[in-house]
């Protein structure tokens, strides 16, 4: 099985899940929102050479390999960002918990 | 003084208070909102720059007759210049502001007035209510202020959305007020703290106790009432967490509603980013938070809208994405990013409107927003086709539009400031971006008709194409002279930097 399969095939899963059929354009545009996601994470990665040239390689490495193995991950993120309630004051609580903790505890110089 | 500073923000207010009082009277409503939704672009062109001191509390330093009198104790300390009265500043960048904010309410309003059957006095309260609040947002410099008309626009937008008659917009109505009352009291604690440290609530006497020493500024509850501001900000505009909450927002308003809210969220995103850069330009940890908040926007958002099945959610989508490109000019810091940014907001207000308008002429005519329900409507409608495919284009970048200008210097921006990755990611969401909208383009308008396919309109209405031709017309003014837009925001960026 190739890999445009494999793709496929794990995208069905998790759309089947849901009881959703898909079409060429619907895949096409999962194929499309994972390799962005994949790409500009990897990119965004990179500007962590501004801190540390080592630590960038690092993450990048590691991200690369997490990323890769993870597919689909753009039906994932679908259910992830979905609209319930619960999910959406999680991640609010959890960005507000976040920043006030790294901006109160991490001081002027960072 | 300028008496027609107050005036931009009191006359919204009073016509939509009337436009309530009104509705029933469907003429008199159309007349009145017409009427004054003209007069909206004219009064900040007409209006000489200057500062507005409420009640006329000017500062002693500017008083010549209390001054004269006055000790010099009193003279050479931070009182003389203090300003007791809430204070509204109009500058050429607000200018340049409200004049695009009042345009865009202007087709919107002409547009809502000429899609439904009857006017609505509550409907048009509501758009009135949200820009006038959006007017002080940007005029005030008073951060309590800012923080009231913050709510007042926040609970407008809602309104905007439970007057749409979408299916099931009272729930999404709801939820957004609901998650508005975790993150706007959060705005309001750090506006508190900042009062308890500094004494004051005035943007400009904070920054100047900051700068002149009077109080640390690198104290940690300095800098945890910048991640207060910054929440807040994150909820005004829609950046992540609040990116999914926004979009439905969005894609559950009528498509002239979703094309002011958007307006709305942008010249918030913009005032809100100018205030924390003005406190907290000297702490790098603020800007690099604005540009993972707002590249976090652009790739969830991009990526969020290339899945969707329903065309009002991805067009959601894909206005809160467009607004992270604004994020990363302010985020990086620098005086050729800012202006970037600043200009990419005035053409984001323009030409995301304009695609509300155009995929809402969709609805108009079919009723529904599924593309798998939709298909050649290229027949009926060529040029009307063209236009939307045109708004497609200047949204993505392509020259010689305004939005190709802006993404172009934020570009460049990036590259001078040392972060060229940032760069090949606008690059590369900007390409992304124009496959979502052809993606969606094709789907309604080439693909071939769907069997059973019943249009509820074969026409659409005169109102809604001029708001386009409107509206594309000044995007290729500003892609053709962007110096009209980009010379206003010289005089504010000096004050932003450091």
């Amino acid at each position: 099985m190739n890999f445009y399969d494999e793709i496929i095939n794990r995208i069905r899963k998790v759309t089947g899940e849901r009881g959703e059929g898909e079409s060429n354009i619907s895949v096409s545009a999962a194929l499309t929102a994972e390799i962005t996601f994949i790409s500009a994470v990897l990119i965004a990665a990179v500007m962590l050479r501004k801190l540390n040239f080592i630590l960038m390689v690092i993450a990048v490495l590691l991200l690369a390999a997490v990323l890769l193995t993870s597919f689909p991950l753009s039906a994932r993120l679908r259910t992830e960002q979905g609209d319930g309630f619960s999910t959406m004051i999680f991640y609010v609580l959890l960005t507000l918990g976040i920043l006030v903790s790294i901006f109160y505890w991490g001081g002027a110089g960072v | 003084m300028n008496p027609l500073i107050p005036v931009m923000v009191v006359l919204p207010i009073l016509c939509a208070l009337l436009l309530n009082l009104l509705h029933g009277r469907d003429r008199t409503v159309k007349a009145l909102a017409v009427a004054v939704a003209v007069l909206l672009p004219v009064i900040p062109l007409l209006a000489g720059y200057g500062v507005h001191y409420f009640g006329g509390y000017a500062p002693l330093s500017e008083n010549s007759t209390i001054a004269a009198g006055l000790p010099g104790s009193i003279k050479s300390s931070y009182l003389y210049s203090f300003h007791p009265a809430i204070t509204y500043v109009f500058g050429s960048a607000q200018r340049i502001f409200l004049v695009i904010l009042s345009v865009v309410t202007f087709l919107a309003v002409l547009t809502s007035l000429n899609e439904v059957r009857r006017p609505s006095g509550v409907y048009a309260f509501l758009m009135f209510m949200g820009t006038a609040a959006v007017t002080a947002i940007v005029l005030t410099d008073d951060i309590f202020n800012l923080y009231v008309f913050f709510e007042i626009a926040a609970l407008a937008q809602v309104g905007v959305v439970l007057c749409s008659g979408v299916e099931r917009n009272y729930e999404t109505a709801l939820k957004y007020m609901m998650i508005g009352g975790v993150a706007a009291p959060m705005l309001l604690l750090g506006v508190a703290i900042l009062l308890a440290l500094t004494g004051n609530v005035n943007i400009s006497d904070i920054v100047y106790s900051m700068r002149s020493g009077l109080v640390n500024p690198g104290s940690p509850l300095f800098l945890l009432a910048s991640a207060l501001l910054i929440f807040g900000w994150l909820y005004g505009t829609g950046l992540p967490p609040f990116h999914t909450i926004k979009s439905a927002i969005y894609s559950k308003a009528l498509p002239h509603g979703s094309a002011l809210l958007q307006a709305f969220s942008v010249f918030t995103f913009t005032a809100l980013a100018i205030v924390i850069l003005r406190m907290f330009y000297h702490v790098p940890l603020v800007r690099w938070v604005m540009v993972f908040f707002s590249l976090a926007g652009m790739v969830l958002g991009i990526s969020m809208a290339l899945m969707q099945t329903d065309l009002r959610r991805m067009i959601g989508f894909l206005a809160v994405g467009e607004l992270g490109y604004i994020g990363i000019g302010f985020g990086l810091g620098t005086a050729a990013s800012i202006s970037a940014g600043l200009f990419q907001a005035v053409n984001e207000a323009l030409i995301t409107a304009c695609i509300f308008l155009g995929f809402g002429t969709i609805f108009y005519m079919t009723g529904k927003t599924d593309p798998e329900d939709i298909g050649g409507l290229m027949a009926y409608k060529p040029g009307l086709a063209g236009l939307v495919m045109l708004s497609g284009f200047i949204m993505a970048g392509v020259p010689p539009f305004n939005v190709f200008q802006s993404k172009l210097r934020l570009i460049q921006a990036a590259i001078q400031a040392g972060v060229p990755e940032l760069g090949i990611l606008m690059i590369l969401l900007s390409i992304v971006t124009f496959m979502t909208f052809m993606r969606a383009f094709y789907s309604v308008y080439l693909k071939p008709e769907p069997k059973g396919m019943e249009l509820e309109s074969r026409s659409v209405p005169r109102s809604t194409v001029f708001s386009m031709v409107v509206l594309i017309i000044i995007c290729t003014v500003l892609g053709i002279a962007p110096w009209l837009a980009t010379s206003h925001f010289t005089a504010l960026i000096q004050g932003l930097i450091i």
